[in-house]
C-alpha cells in the first residue's frame, strides 16, 4: 500500500490530467490507481471520450453505447483521438502505439483494446490489412485456386474482397460465353477468408495451437441471390460465432456494389494442429 | 484597376468591442490604458497597459479563458486556440456584421484572407516547456498549430471556410499595414473580390516583457499620462493588444450587394530603411519614401492631405524620426492634422496597422478626426506641426496611416471618405 501522502499525490494528479471529465469517471479512475480492478476501466475511458465530445453529441455516447462510431457519431477527429489517447496512456499508464490507433472505430473497440493492453494480450481489435503477398504467404491456397485479393480483419470478424479476373480458367466452362462466377467458389472464397482469419487470428483458442491444416467441414444455410461476372468486386466477410475445437464456427456473406451476393448462415471448418487430424 | 473600399470593421480594442464604443473613445479622447501589473516582475516596473475588456486570458487552457457572450468554439477548435485568435474571432464576427455579410457569402474562391501576428509567444513557451518535461509523445498534439505565428490563419480560415488567397504577414510593427496594401493589391488587380484583413496580438507578459528588455516600455504609473506620442516628457510605449478586422472589397462588388461604404482606399507605399536591425533611420528617409509611393499611386498631391494618423509610439527616437519624414514630404501646415492614436490605445505591435487604419475609416465614416491627446508640452521636432488638442468635428478629406516596424519596414496607406472622387 502506498503511502497517504502519495496517494494524495496521485489523486491530485489524476484530477488534474482528468479536468472536465465527469465525476464518476475521476471517481473510477482514483479507485483504479489503487486497486488496478479492471472493471473500472470503461467507466474510465467512457469519461475520458466524452470529456472530447461536443456537448451537444454527448447524448449519442450513452444512446448507442458501444456501438457508437468515434468519428461519424461522436465528431472525433484524428487529433483528439490523439489528446483522448493520450489521457488514457497517462490516467492508467500504458502506451498505445500510433499503430493500434488505426483500426479503433468505435467506443466498443476502445474499450476492449484498452482492456487487452491492461492484461498485456494483444489487441484483438485491431484492424490488420493484408494485401495479395502477405495472403498467398499466410494461405495454403494458391493461384489460381485462391479467392481473395485483400483481407482486413478485426478481432472476431474478417473482411476481404475478390475481382473476377477477365480472364479466369473456371469461367471459360462456367460458362462457355457466358462466363458466370460459380456459386460453389462464391462459398470456397468465404471458406478462404474464415482460414485466413484464424491463420492470422490473436485468439488464443487458435493462436496457442499454431493450426498447422484447417478443412471445410460443412455449410449450412447456403443462398445465393444474383450473378457475379467478371471485372465486379465481391466483398467478403466472415464473423467467427463459437469453436469447440478442432470445430470452429462463422457466418458468412458476400455483397457486390451494395447489393447481396450470398449468405451462409453457418460455415464450419476443422482446425487441426501439429500432431494430427484428430487432435 | 479596380476601385477598393472598406466595408467593414470589427473591434476587440481596449477602446472597447464595438464599433460605436471604439467611435466613441476616438471622438472624446477617452483611452483605454488601466493599472496593470499582472504578470510582470518586479525588476521590470511596468505599471500601465491597455487591455482588452471583456477577455480574461487565464492559464493556457483555452477552457478556462473568459471572453464576451456571442462567440463560441468547438472542441476541436479550443484545442487549437491563443489569445490572439480569440480576439480575432470576436472582432471577425462584428467585421462580418458591419459589413453586411453572412457566413456563407464568405465561403466562396472570391473571398481571401491576410493576417498579421506575432504568435502566441505563451503558447509556444508553455508547450515547449511541456514537451521537454513530458516528451513529445505526452505532449499537447495541438501545441504547435495553437502557438506560431500562422495559428491565426490556420484557426480563422477553418473556421470561416476561406477559399480564397490566405497568408500571414511578419513584419513587425508594420504588419497588418502590410497586409492591407496586399489585400488592396489583390482587390485591385481583380485577384479577389473581397478580402478580409486580421490583425491580432496576444496581450500577454510573454509579448509585452520582451519590450522591456529594450528599453521601449513607459515606466509611467499614471494611465492618463504615460503614452504621449509627440510630447517632450514621453517615455516609451503602453502595450496593448487585441484584434481589428477589415473587410476589404471592390468597390463594383460592394455596391451591387448595396454594402455600407466606409471609406475608400485610394493607395498605398512601402520601402526598408536598409539602416539598423530595430532602430529607424535617423532622417526617416525609409518613411518618407513609402509616403511619397503612397502619394503618387493613388494620384494625390502631399497638399490635398488633411490628416495623417502616425505611428508614433512615443517612444523618443521614433516620434522625432515621423516628425521630421512628415514635414519633409507635407511641410507645416494648419490645415494638416497629425495626431497619434497610440496616446489612446498604447502600441498593439503588429495589429497597430489595421486598428489604426481601422480608426481612420471610422473617422470617415462616422465624421470625425481623432485628435492628438496627452500632450502637454510638444517636441521640439514637432513644432509647427499641427497636433490638435481635441478630435475634429468633420472627416478628413484625405488621410494617410503610417506604419513601421523593425528592420525599418515603413507602410503608409491613403484613405479618402466614400464617394469621393479623384
Amino acid at each position: 500500500m502506498p503511502a497517504p501522502e502519495e496517494t494524495q499525490q496521485i489523486e491530485e494528479e489524476i484530477r488534474d490530467i482528468m479536468k472536465r471529465c465527469s465525476d464518476e469517471s475521476v471517481r473510477a479512475a482514483i479507485d483504479y490507481s489503487q486497486s488496478k480492478d479492471a472493471d473500472l476501466v470503461p467507466a474510465i475511458v467512457i469519461g475520458i471520450i466524452e470529456r472530447f465530445v461536443e456537448p451537444s453529441l454527448r447524448g449519442q455516447v450513452k444512446e448507442l453505447g458501444k456501438q457508437a462510431r468515434l468519428t461519424e457519431d461522436l465528431g472525433i477527429d484524428s487529433l483528439l483521438m490523439v489528446e483522448i489517447v493520450m489521457t488514457v496512456e497517462a490516467v492508467l499508464d500504458i502506451a498505445i502505439e500510433n499503430d493500434e490507433l488505426k483500426g479503433l472505430r468505435s467506443l466498443g473497440d476502445i474499450e476492449v483494446f484498452v482492456a487487452a493492453k491492461l492484461k498485456g494480450e494483444p489487441s484483438p481489435h485491431v484492424n490488420k490489412v493484408f494485401g495479395p503477398e502477405q495472403i498467398a504467404a499466410t494461405m495454403p491456397h494458391q493461384p489460381p485456386f485462391l479467392f481473395l485479393h485483400e483481407v482486413r480483419v478485426n478481432g472476431s470478424s474478417a473482411e476481404g474482397t475478390f475481382t473476377i479476373p477477365e480472364n479466369d480458367i473456371f469461367l471459360e466452362a462456367h460458362f462457355p460465353g457466358d462466363p458466370i462466377f460459380p456459386a460453389s467458389l462464391m462459398i470456397e472464397a468465404l471458406g478462404q477468408l474464415a482460414v485466413f482469419s484464424i491463420l492470422r487470428s490473436d485468439r488464443p483458442e487458435f493462436a496457442d495451437g499454431s493450426p498447422e491444416r484447417v478443412l471445410f467441414v460443412s455449410s449450412d444455410g447456403v443462398r445465393c441471390h444474383r450473378i457475379c461476372r467478371p471485372g465486379e468486386t465481391l466483398n467478403l466477410k466472415v464473423e467467427f460465432s463459437r469453436a469447440r475445437l478442432p470445430i470452429a464456427q462463422f457466418a458468412g456473406s458476400i455483397t457486390c456494389g451494395g447489393s447481396r451476393v450470398a449468405v451462409v448462415e453457418e460455415l464450419s471448418l476443422g482446425v487441426y494442429g501439429a500432431e494430427g487430424e484428430d487432435a | 484597376m479596380r476601385n477598393v473600399c472598406v466595408t467593414g470593421l470589427g473591434f476587440a480594442t481596449c477602446l472597447g468591442l464595438e464599433r460605436q464604443s471604439v467611435a466613441t473613445s476616438l471622438r472624446e479622447l477617452k483611452h483605454g490604458i488601466r493599472p496593470y501589473n499582472e504578470g510582470y516582475r518586479g525588476d521590470a516596473p511596468i505599471r500601465v497597459a491597455a487591455p482588452v475588456p471583456g477577455f480574461e486570458i487565464n492559464g493556457e487552457d483555452a477552457e478556462d479563458w473568459i471572453y464576451p457572450e456571442g462567440i463560441r468554439f468547438r472542441i476541436d477548435q479550443l484545442r487549437c486556440l491563443s489569445p490572439n485568435v480569440l480576439y480575432a474571432v470576436h472582432a471577425f464576427e462584428k467585421a462580418l456584421i458591419d459589413a453586411g455579410l453572412t457566413h456563407d457569402e464568405i465561403r466562396d474562391p472570391a473571398t481571401g484572407m491576410f493576417t498579421a501576428s506575432a504568435g502566441s509567444a505563451k503558447m509556444n513557451h508553455f508547450h515547449l516547456e511541456q514537451m521537454k518535461k513530458v516528451g513529445p509523445s505526452r505532449a499537447k498534439p495541438m501545441g504547435m498549430i495553437s502557438s506560431i505565428a500562422g495559428t491565426l490563419s490556420f484557426n480563422l480560415v477553418a473556421r470561416y471556410g476561406i477559399q480564397g488567397a490566405s497568408t500571414g504577414f511578419v513584419s513587425a510593427c508594420a504588419s497588418s499595414a502590410h497586409a492591407i496594401g496586399a489585400a488592396y493589391d489583390a482587390v485591385a488587380l481583380g485577384r479577389q473580390d473581397r478580402v478580409i484583413v486580421v490583425g491580432a496580438e496576444d496581450f500577454t507578459p510573454e509579448t509585452v516583457l520582451p519590450f522591456a528588455t529594450m528599453r521601449v516600455l513607459s515606466l509611467s504609473a499614471d494611465p492618463d499620462k504615460a503614452s504621449r506620442p509627440f510630447d517632450k516628457g514621453r517615455d516609451g510605449f503602453v502595450a496593448t493588444g487585441g484584434s481589428v478586422v477589415m473587410v476589404i472589397e471592390a468597390e463594383d462588388v460592394a455596391r451591387k450587394r448595396g454594402a455600407e461604404i466606409k471609406a475608400q482606399i485610394a493607395g498605398w507605399g512601402q520601402s526598408t530603411d536598409g539602416h539598423h536591425v530595430a532602430i529607424p533611420h535617423p532622417e526617416g528617409a525609409g518613411l518618407i519614401r513609402a509616403m511619397k509611393q503612397a502619394l503618387e499611386m493613388s494620384q494625390v498631391r502631399p497638399s490635398e492631405v488633411n490628416y495623417i494618423n502616425a505611428h508614433a509610439t512615443s517612444t523618443i527616437m521614433g516620434d522625432v524620426v515621423e516628425c521630421k519624414a512628415i514635414k519633409s514630404v507635407f511641410g507645416c501646415r494648419d490645415d494638416l492634422a497629425v495626431s497619434s492614436t497610440k496616446a489612446l490605445t498604447g502600441h498593439a505591435l503588429s495589429l497597430a496597422g489595421v486598428m489604426e487604419a481601422g480608426f481612420v475609416c471610422l473617422g470617415m465614416a462616422e465624421g470625425f478626426t481623432p485628435g492628438a491627446a496627452h500632450i502637454d508640452d510638444p517636441d521640439d521636432e514637432a513644432a509647427g506641426l499641427y497636433l490638435p488638442s481635441e478630435s475634429l468635428a468633420e472627416a478628413p478629406r484625405v488621410a494617410v496611416s503610417n506604419s513601421s516596424g523593425f528592420g525599418g519596414a515603413n507602410v503608409s496607406i491613403v484613405f479618402k471618405p466614400a464617394g469621393a472622387t479623384g
